[in-house]
């Protein structure tokens, strides 16, 4: 009877070993350049229509996915589930999807003109696709791989951002003074949330208003999901919008053309930009009013925290400008170079350091955080317009 | 106990082979072009989706990876999964050169067979001959560049773009050897040099794009030129004093600066400010200690231009240190209070625009250093001729420093601390002066400001200070309105007192264009006690 016990056992575990090996000897016999899609910076690299892939630790490029002549990829974003990462090719009017882990590129969709920003729902099954300058967002489904739906009626969208459940994505139109909010079971805008008045004095200067506008870039959600700040250029104001009732709670006046806000990692503060009068505006999410006005510099296009400091990129002057978010003061200003274009930067998992940017010089400039140190990693690409981590708190783009 | 065990193994190996023969089965499928033309070599993948109710951002080390199964197409473009349990799957087909085909599937118990098609993955400007290497016949790549030549055609009908390469020149660094043969690396005996070079890019851009980038480019290189055009008019009653003063009296002023500023080199710019007044100021007829239209001061002679400002700056140590030099005014660059210090668009009564014990009137040629590390402190050093008809200007240095802290005490916004140090070696009363100033947010809508200066004259000082209050994005008519209250007060060691109090309302009417409506009272006790009221306005334009 022990022996017949001692089988039945031993057979088990045959069988369970068995089905082990079978599995493991038929995954995926594909090259895998990136085993761990957390390990690496994806760079956007606008004039060389290429995203590179450099690993984290070793400062490589380990991988790079051509596009294809005069796609000049915008913004690049992995999918959540860490599957895809994606790019839309600005001037070739397609999304290109790559497998994360191989780095081939699967498929080309055609989108809308001009495809820069995007965003994934949080259980990666929609990638939505702004495009500017058709006015829509192109809504890609990750199963099929396929282009599903375009939403119109938007205005210059430029960022999208999703609730946490899912269900709805708020869009900054950049060429209006509202917010979209989009169902996200249906694709449809569902509302359009105005963020301030325009002031009254507005019809003595059609220059300005009429000229142009510059709305609203995106709808930045709090750490919980509770609210969303949007700033409007224009106006020079945040306002706080309750996606419960999709209502806006509080307008907030911060310096002039404000470009859009950055929440810091803790939640406490949001930061905004101005270009207007080369200031940031840091505003306490607790009590919802302006904390500190500092002065700062010139085409600012990112901020990105860590160690506990904000980093705020001036584009065109080559500073990193650097402020205290304790004590809410300046803390130094970085100079990455001379007759440079710095762009965007993300923020690794650890909040330690940064990977920026910087154009003209086509590299990513890293700083260590905490002692405000940096070094080059040259030709990773021609003009790289934009970095990403999977799971920075820091993945922004323009 | 040893008989449970028993049964229960037994239980499960029943329960596990029974399940498997009710709920596994086999999925197949065939490859294939758009033609029908067998596709060999593929790859398929099916991956088992995550039944409902599973977290929608699992963690990165735990991704499916054990979910996934792939299966490689025969020669015939076949490809068999067997063992499949019940479930949704997604299917994924990827062949060289092709588009990844993708499609969701559920498992039953029946087996399944599945066609799939794949489209040829266009990538203008690869590598040609993927496709030809996987067999594809040659109709099928004519095909394929009549598709490639519609999507082109598509794309060029969507928007007008140049195509053609771009080029650009960029600073680089390469490495010389003897022979003048160049290198990207470092090899021995060759030199590290700078030079310049043409790149070639892939970039279109819309000839919007272009045209901007055009005409910012000649922006850049022009010198810019400014225009602040304001007129004051201001009225005066006499609220105290002799009858012999005057009283019910109306002023005007006008003033209009030209400001040129041109890009010369490398963090080098220069500047020059030529301005012209006309008009009477208040000042000409009320003998306040003060002045009572900030104006007044740039009143050199009327009807006539005068250089006010001609300078060069340029910056050094990473930007942080700027050298000014040439002719200017070097109270400009000192006690830079922020809502007391413009009398353009803030107070308009030159108590609350300047510290008065600064104690300078005149511009002259002068240097000031700053430096400005941007940590909060930052730090000035400056000097220039204080007389315009001295002989030598060792014989009229007037010179200042200041250190400057940025503050956020008390949990209260920002807030500007400064304190100055002033010395003239002119002919002049005063040689020494010392003074504070500080401008403190209270919110994010009101500030508060405050001066205290004096000044030593023989045997004694002369004292003065002032302060007020500030609002500005609450409390307004427009959004970006702003209006303040302020009060002054000079005493100097001669006996002479004043008390200047003033409030104005600042319209922004356009960005170009502001009105303001100023109140003044000032009082005055000197030889003889008097007192004036001065309501005004001041339209200003600035572009």
């Amino acid at each position: 009877m022990r022996n017949v016990k001692r089988i039945l056992i031993l057979l088990i575990v045959a069988l369970i070993v068995g089905a082990a090996s079978f599995t493991r000897a038929t995954l995926n016999a594909a090259v895998v350049k990136v085993p761990d899609p957390t390990k690496v910076v994806m760079i956007v690299d606008r004039d060389s229509n290429d995203i590179a892939f450099m690993d984290i630790a070793s400062k490589k490029i380990v991988g790079r996915t051509f596009l294809g002549n005069n796609v000049n990829p915008h913004m690049v974003m992995m999918s959540p589930d860490g599957r895809y990462v994606v790019t839309g090719g600005t001037r070739a009017n397609k999304a290109y999807i790559i497998d994360a882990k191989t780095l081939e590129l699967v498929k080309v969709i055609p989108v809308d003109i001009a495809p820069e920003h995007l965003a994934f729902s949080p259980d990666s099954r929609w990638y939505y696709q702004g495009n500017p300058e058709g006015d829509s967002i192109s809504v890609i489904d990750m199963l099929s791989l396929t282009k599903i739906k375009s939403i119109p009626g938007l205005v210059e969208p430029l960022n999208t951002v999703f609730l946490p459940d899912g269900s709805k994505a708020y869009v900054g139109n950049y060429g209006a003074h509202w917010v979209g909010v989009i169902d996200v079971r249906r694709h449809e805008l569902l509302k359009k949330i105005q963020v301030a008045d325009v002031p009254g004095v507005a019809k003595l200067d059609p220059d300005k208003y009429l000229g142009e506008i510059k709305g609203i870039n995106i709808p930045q959600i709090t750490n919980d999901g509770r609210y969303l700040y949007a700033t409007d250029t224009d106006l020079g104001v945040v306002a706080k919008i309750d996606p419960r009732e999709d209502k806006v709670d509080k307008i907030i006046r911060v310096g002039k053309e404000p470009w859009r806000p950055y929440m810091s990692h803790d939640g406490k503060y949001l930061i905004t930009p101005n270009n207007g009068d080369q200031t940031i505006s840091i505003v306490d999410l607790r009590t919802d009013k302006v904390a500190a006005t500092l002065e700062a510099g010139e085409n600012m296009t990112g901020v990105n925290f860590a160690a506990g400091k904000a980093f705020v990129i001036s584009s065109t002057s080559g500073f990193v400008y650097v402020y205290d978010m304790n004590s809410l003061r300046p803390a130094g200003r970085m100079k990455i170079g001379t007759n440079i274009q710095l762009e965007t930067a993300t923020t690794d998992t650890k909040d330690e350091k940064l990977y920026l940017a910087d154009s003209t010089e086509n590299a990513v400039v890293i700083i260590d955080a905490k002692t405000q140190q940096f070094e080059k990693i040259m030709n990773v690409g021609l003009y790289p317009w934009g970095t990403h981590i999977m799971d920075s708190k820091d993945n922004y783009c323009h | 106990m040893v008989r449970c065990r028993l049964a229960a193994a037994v239980a499960m190996l029943l329960f596990t082979a029974s399940f498997a023969a009710a709920q596994n089965s086999t999925v197949s499928g065939r490859v294939a072009n758009a033609q029908g033309g067998v596709i060999a070599n593929a790859e398929a993948t099916l991956r088992a989706l995550p039944p409902p109710g599973t977290p929608v951002m699992p963690n990165m080390p735990n991704m499916p990876a054990a979910m996934e199964r792939t299966a490689t197409a025969g020669a015939d473009g076949a490809f068999t999964f067997t063992n499949v349990a019940a479930g949704d799957y997604v299917l994924y087909v990827d062949a060289s050169g092709f588009e990844r085909s993708s499609q969701t599937i559920t498992v039953g118990n029946q087996a399944q067979n599945l066609m799939v098609t794949l489209t040829p993955l266009i990538v203008p400007g690869a590598e040609e001959g993927a496709a030809a290497a996987a067999g594809v016949a040659d109709t099928q790549l004519l095909l394929d560049r009549i598709r490639q030549l519609e999507a082109r055609i598509t794309d060029l009908e969507s928007e007008a773009v140049l195509s053609e390469p771009e080029t650009r020149v960029k600073r680089i660094e390469v490495y010389v050897d003897q022979n003048n043969n160049v290198h990207d690396q470092p090899v021995e005996g060759a030199k590290q040099q700078v030079t310049y070079q043409r790149e070639r890019v892939y970039r279109r851009q819309t000839i919007n794009e272009k045209i901007e980038e055009a005409l910012a480019a000649a922006e850049d290189q022009a010198v810019k030129i400014g225009v602040d055009a304001t007129t004051v008019t201001q009225g005066a009653g006499r609220t105290q004093g002799d009858p012999e003063h005057p009283s019910k009296k109306a002023y005007a002023l006008a003033s209009a600066d030209l400001f040129f500023a041109a890009k010369l080199a490398q963090y080098t710019s220069f500047f020059a400010d030529v301005v012209a007044l006309s008009g009477a100021p208040p000042d000409r007829e009320i003998p306040s200690l003060t002045l009572l239209n900030g104006y007044t001061a740039r009143l050199v002679n009327q009807n006539e231009l005068n250089l006010r400002e001609a300078w060069l700056r340029t910056e050094f140590f990473g930007q942080r240190l700027g050298i000014t030099a040439g002719r200017l005014d070097l109270t400009n660059y000192f006690d830079r209070n922020a809502f007391a210090n413009d009398e353009t668009t803030q107070f308009i009564s030159d108590a609350l625009v300047n510290n008065q014990m600064l104690g300078l009137a005149v511009n002259g040629t002068g240097v000031v250093a700053d430096y400005d590390p941007k940590n909060a402190f930052n730090f000035k050093v400056g000097f220039q001729q204080s007389n315009p008809d001295a002989t030598s200007l060792s014989d009229s240095i007037y010179s200042l420093a200041e250190i400057g802290y940025t503050a956020t005490p008390f949990s209260l916004p920002e807030g500007h601390y400064r304190l100055w140090y002033r010395n003239n070696n002119g002919d002049v009363d005063s040689k020494h002066g010392v003074g504070v100033s500080l401008d403190q947010k209270l919110s994010p809508f009101v500030g508060v400001f405050g001066r205290y200066g004096q000044q030593q004259i023989p045997g004694d000082w002369d004292r003065y200070w002032s302060t007020g209050v500030s609002f500005a994005k609450a409390m307004v008519f427009n959004p970006l309105d702003t209006w303040g209250i302020g009060y002054a007060r000079m005493r100097l060691a001669s006996g002479e007192r004043e008390h200047l109090t003033e409030g104005y309302y600042n319209f922004l009417l356009t960005d170009r264009l502001r009105l303001s409506f100023t109140l003044q009272h000032v009082l005055d006790r000197q030889s003889d006690k008097f007192g004036y009221l001065l309501p005004g306005i001041r339209l200003q334009a600035a572009f």
